[in-house]
C-alpha cells in the first residue's frame, strides 16, 4: 500500500438481465453471518448448553427417584427434563437474532447493506431465511441428541420404559426411573416443537433488532419479554392474569413440550402444544410485519 | 450522472437540506463543498437512497435509487469508512457486498490490490487504521464497477502519499467517463482535485460551476508590485484611476487592474519596477470568504492575556 500510482480498474461485464434480489441477498448474509466469531460461539453454546445442561438435570432428578414422593413422581417428566438446556439456549439464539441486525446498526454497516439493493425488505427477509435455517437446524439437532442422552442417563441409572398404554398413575407406583422411547406418546413432537421454540423466538429477536436498532434494547425487550413478563403477570390477581397467562411466550414454550400423556398436570392452565406453537408463530409474524414497514419508512 | 432537484430534508425542526438543486456530470470530478453541517453527507444519504427527501427527487443517470436493478453495478459509495463489523475480515466484507448483485468472487481480490490492501485481506478490519479502512471503503464502491461514484470525505486519515494515491485515483476514474462525486473540507486538496464544484452552505447552493469559474467569480483580480520608487508609483496609480494599497514591507497591491495596464503606468511616471505578479486567490480562500456567514460551529482564537 505504498504505491501512489493508479492501477486502472479493471472492466466488469455488465449484467442486463433480472435484478439484485433475495438470492443474493441470502447468500451475502451467510457470507456476512459465518465470517465473525460470535455467531459460532452462540451456535457452540446452544449445542453444549443444549445437551450438557439436560444430561446433567436428567442425572440429577434420575438420583432423586428413590427419595421422590407421589406428587414429585407424577411430575417426573423425562422428555422435559431432556431439554431443560432449553432454558439457557432461548437467550443465546434471541442474542445472536438480534446481533445480525443490531451490529450493522450500531457500525453503520446496514447503509452499505442496504445500498446494495433497491428494495430494503429483501434484507430483512434475507437475515430472517438465514438465521431461522440456521437456528432450527442446530437446534433440532441439538434436541434430538439431548433426548437421547438424558434417556441414556436415565437407563444408566436403571432406568425402564414403561409397557405402552400406561397412565401416570402407572408411574406413581414404578419401582424403576420411568424412561421415555421416542416412539412413545408425543415424544417426537415435543422434541420437534423445542427446536420450533428455539427458532421462533430467534426470528422474534430479528425483528426486534429491526425495531429497536439498537443490541442493548434489543436483547433488553427479548429478555423482557421471556422473564420479566410472567413476573409482571403472576402480580396481577390471578382472575385477571389467569387468561392471558397462557399466552405469554415462556408458557407457549413449556406447553410446546409437553406430551399428550401429561397435559392432565396443566390442564386448562395451558394450551395444546401445536395451538401455542401457531401462536407463537403469529406473535414472530407480526413483529415481522413491524420491522418490515418501519425498515421501509425509516431513513437508515 | 447525478441529478438533484429541489430537494429539502428537515430533521426535528433542523433544516438539514434546503430546496438544493445540482447536476454532478460525467467525466470529471466534482467537489462537494460545504462548512461542517452543511448538509453534505444528508444529501450523499439522499442520493443513495438511505434518507428520503420530505419533497425534491435525486435521480443517479435519471434513475431513483429504488428504480436501480443491480445497484452496486451502477453507482459505489463511500460514505462513512468505520462502518464495517470489527471481527470481519476484509476479503469476507468484500465477498459478502460482492454476493448482492453477482459480483464474481475474483473482483474481491483485484479491487483488494487496487487499493493496495492485498495483504491483509485476511486482517481482521477491526484492527485497520483509519486510512486503511478508507481504502477499503474506496473498494467496495469500486466492486461493481459503477459508472457514478461517491466519496464522503475519502483523504480524512490518509498520509500524504494517500492522498496524492486518491487525487490520482479519482482522476483516472474521472477520465474513464464515470461520475465522480468528492465531499470535502480540505479546500486545498478539492482545487487540485476537482474540477467542478457545488458549494453548499446550511443546506443550500452556495455556487454549482467550475473551479475555475469559482475563485474568479468571486474574488477582484490583484496585483503585487514592487518598486523603489513605491510612493512616486502609487501616486500615479492613483491619480490614473486604480485602487493601491501599501502593504507593510513597501510592496503594492494594485485591485481591479491588470499587470500590463500597471506597467504602462510605471513607464509613463519613470518608475522602475522589480516586480510585478498577479495574485490568485486560493480556494481555501475564496470558500472561507463566502461562507464565514454560513458556519454552524465557530472555533475561537485563544485571546493573549498581559502584556
Amino acid at each position: 500500500m505504498t504505491t501512489a500510482t493508479v492501477t486502472a480498474v479493471a472492466p466488469l461485464p455488465a449484467i442486463d438481465h433480472g435484478h439484485a434480489g433475495l438470492g443474493n441477498q441470502v447468500v451475502s448474509e451467510w457470507t456476512k453471518f459465518r465470517s465473525v466469531r460470535s455467531t459460532w460461539i452462540c451456535l457452540a453454546v446452544v449445542v453444549v448448553a443444549g445437551i450438557g445442561l439436560s444430561a446433567l438435570v436428567s442425572n440429577i432428578e434420575a438420583g432423586r427417584w428413590t427419595h421422590l414422593g407421589l406428587v414429585d413422581r407424577a411430575e417426573f417428566d423425562p422428555v422435559r427434563f431432556s431439554q431443560t438446556g432449553e432454558f439457557i439456549s432461548q437467550f443465546v439464539v434471541g442474542v445472536l437474532g438480534a446481533l445480525i441486525v443490531t451490529s450493522e446498526y450500531a457500525t453503520g454497516s446496514i447503509r452499505t447493506t442496504l445500498s446494495t439493493t433497491s428494495k430494503r425488505t429483501t434484507v430483512l427477509s434475507a437475515k430472517l431465511i438465514v438465521i431461522g435455517a440456521v437456528i432450527f437446524i442446530v437446534s433440532e439437532v441439538t434436541a434430538f441428541i439431548s433426548f437421547f442422552v438424558s434417556q441414556a442417563v436415565l437407563v444408566a441409572h436403571g432406568g425402564k420404559a414403561l409397557p405402552a398404554g400406561s397412565t401416570i398413575l402407572d408411574q406413581l407406583h414404578s419401582a424403576t426411573i420411568p424412561v421415555v422411547g421416542i416412539g412413545s406418546n408425543g415424544a417426537v413432537r415435543a422434541v420437534f416443537l423445542c427446536g420450533v421454540y428455539l427458532t421462533l423466538l430467534t426470528l422474534l429477536a430479528c425483528a426486534l433488532g429491526f425495531v429497536l436498532r439498537h443490541t442493548a434494547g434489543a436483547i433488553s425487550a427479548f429478555v423482557g419479554i421471556l422473564l420479566v413478563l410472567p413476573l409482571v403477570v403472576s402480580i396481577l390477581p390471578s382472575s385477571f392474569s389467569g387468561s392471558f397467562e397462557r399466552y405469554l411466550p415462556s408458557n407457549l414454550g413449556l406447553a410446546m413440550i409437553l406430551v399428550t400423556s401429561r397435559k392432565t398436570d396443566f390442564a386448562g392452565v395451558l394450551l395444546t402444544p401445536w395451538v401455542a406453537a401457531a401462536v407463537l408463530a403469529a406473535y414472530a409474524a407480526a413483529a415481522v410485519v413491524l420491522a418490515g414497514v418501519l425498515l421501509v419508512r425509516r431513513d437508515a | 450522472m447525478i441529478t438533484a432537484s429541489r430537494i429539502t430534508k428537515t430533521y426535528g425542526t433542523t433544516r438539514a437540506v434546503d430546496d438544493l438543486s445540482f447536476e454532478v456530470r460525467p467525466g470529471v470530478v466534482t467537489g462537494f463543498l460545504g462548512p461542517n453541517g452543511s448538509g453534505k453527507s444528508t444529501t450523499m444519504r439522499m442520493v443513495m437512497g438511505l434518507d428520503r427527501p420530505d419533497s425534491g427527487a435525486v435521480t443517479i443517470g435519471g434513475k431513483r435509487f429504488g428504480d436501480l436493478r443491480w445497484p452496486l453495478h451502477e453507482v459505489g459509495a463511500l460514505l462513512e469508512a468505520k462502518a464495517l463489523h470489527p471481527g470481519r475480515s476484509a476479503a469476507n466484507h468484500l465477498l459478502a457486498l460482492a454476493q448482492t448483485n453477482s459480483i464474481p468472487k475474483s473482483r474481491v481480490g483485484e479491487v483488494l490490490e487496487l487499493v493496495g490492501l492485498e495483504g491483509v485481506a485476511r486482517r481482521k478490519v477491526g484492527k485497520f487504521s483509519l486510512g486503511m479502512s478508507q481504502r477499503l471503503g474506496i473498494a467496495s464502491a469500486l466492486l461493481g464497477d459503477p459508472g457514478v461514484l461517491l466519496f464522503d470525505e475519502p483523504v480524512n486519515g490518509l498520509d500524504p502519499e494517500g492522498i496524492l494515491w486518491v487525487r490520482n485515483l479519482l482522476k483516472s476514474l474521472a477520465s474513464e467517463g464515470r461520475t465522480i462525486f468528492v465531499s470535502s473540507h480540505l479546500m486545498s486538496e478539492m482545487a487540485v482535485t476537482a474540477t467542478d464544484l457545488v458549494v453548499i452552505g446550511r443546506g443550500q447552493l452556495i455556487a454549482d460551476t467550475t473551479v475555475s469559474d469559482f475563485i474568479s467569480s468571486n474574488t477582484e483580480v490583484t496585483v503585487l508590485v514592487r518598486s523603489p520608487g513605491a510612493v512616486q508609483l502609487a501616486d500615479a496609480l492613483r491619480a490614473a484611476g486604480a485602487a493601491v494599497q501599501e502593504t507593510d514591507d513597501g510592496s503594492l497591491l494594485v485591485t481591479g487592474w491588470d499587470a500590463a495596464r500597471i506597467g504602462d503606468v510605471a513607464h509613463a511616471a519613470g518608475v522602475a519596477v522589480h516586480e510585478l505578479s498577479p495574485q490568485q486567490a486560493s480556494l481555501e480562500e475564496v470558500f472561507m470568504d463566502l461562507t464565514s456567514d454560513m458556519v454552524d460551529y465557530h472555533g475561537q482564537t485563544p485571546v493573549e492575556v498581559g502584556s
